[in-house]
């Protein structure tokens, strides 16, 4: 089972920085939609 | 990485995509993104904080590498000129995509359960539905 959130509900924050050293927060993208993927290992 | 060969339309529906990976960003670099030119955010959750938060948990040894479709995958890279090489550094974690609605809620999830992941049609879909 997973504690995932479902659809309805707010989605958790996500405030990370960025490969290239930049900063992306969820928070800053009210106003569109987003699709967030995220991956398994790089191997 | 599908999601970049969209960009066109994505950004044409007012949306965006980050991608989340939690390897160094040096392995990320070399492994996942050498052939990618970036258009969408990549964000390094090296604490898996965010994986966590958004409820992706690491799965039983067992999923993954009892799975015939694991080695299936690697038979077919191995036949196909890959070499073999270390893994990252979690294989257990598993990833999710989730498409975020414009006012903050949760329009898509999809957790994974082993290595499989949606269509990227099926985002685009969900967003284009948004509208």
């Amino acid at each position: 089972m997973t504690n995932a959130p479902t659809v309805g509900s707010p989605a958790p924050d996500l405030d990370l920085t960025t490969i290239d050293g930049g900063r992306f927060r969820l928070a800053d993208q009210v106003g569109r939609a987003v699709i967030v993927s995220f991956l398994r290992h790089a191997g | 990485m599908k999601v970049h060969e969209r960009r066109e339309r994505i950004e044409g529906l007012d949306a965006t995509a980050v991608f989340v990976g939690f390897d160094e960003p040096e392995r990320l670099r070399r492994l996942m993104l050498r052939d990618v030119d970036l258009i969408f955010p990549f964000a390094v959750d090296r604490d898996r904080r965010a994986y966590r938060a958004w409820g992706l948990r690491r799965v039983p040894w067992r999923v993954v590498w009892l799975d015939p479709r694991v080695w299936w995958q690697y038979g077919r890279l191995l036949l196909g000129g890959e070499r073999l090489r270390s893994t990252g550094e979690d294989t257990l974690q598993m990833g999710g995509d989730f498409v975020v609605a414009p006012d903050g809620t949760v329009a898509y999830a999809r957790p994974q359960n082993r290595d499989d992941r949606p269509p990227v049609g099926e985002l685009i879909a969900t967003v284009a539905d948004l509208r």
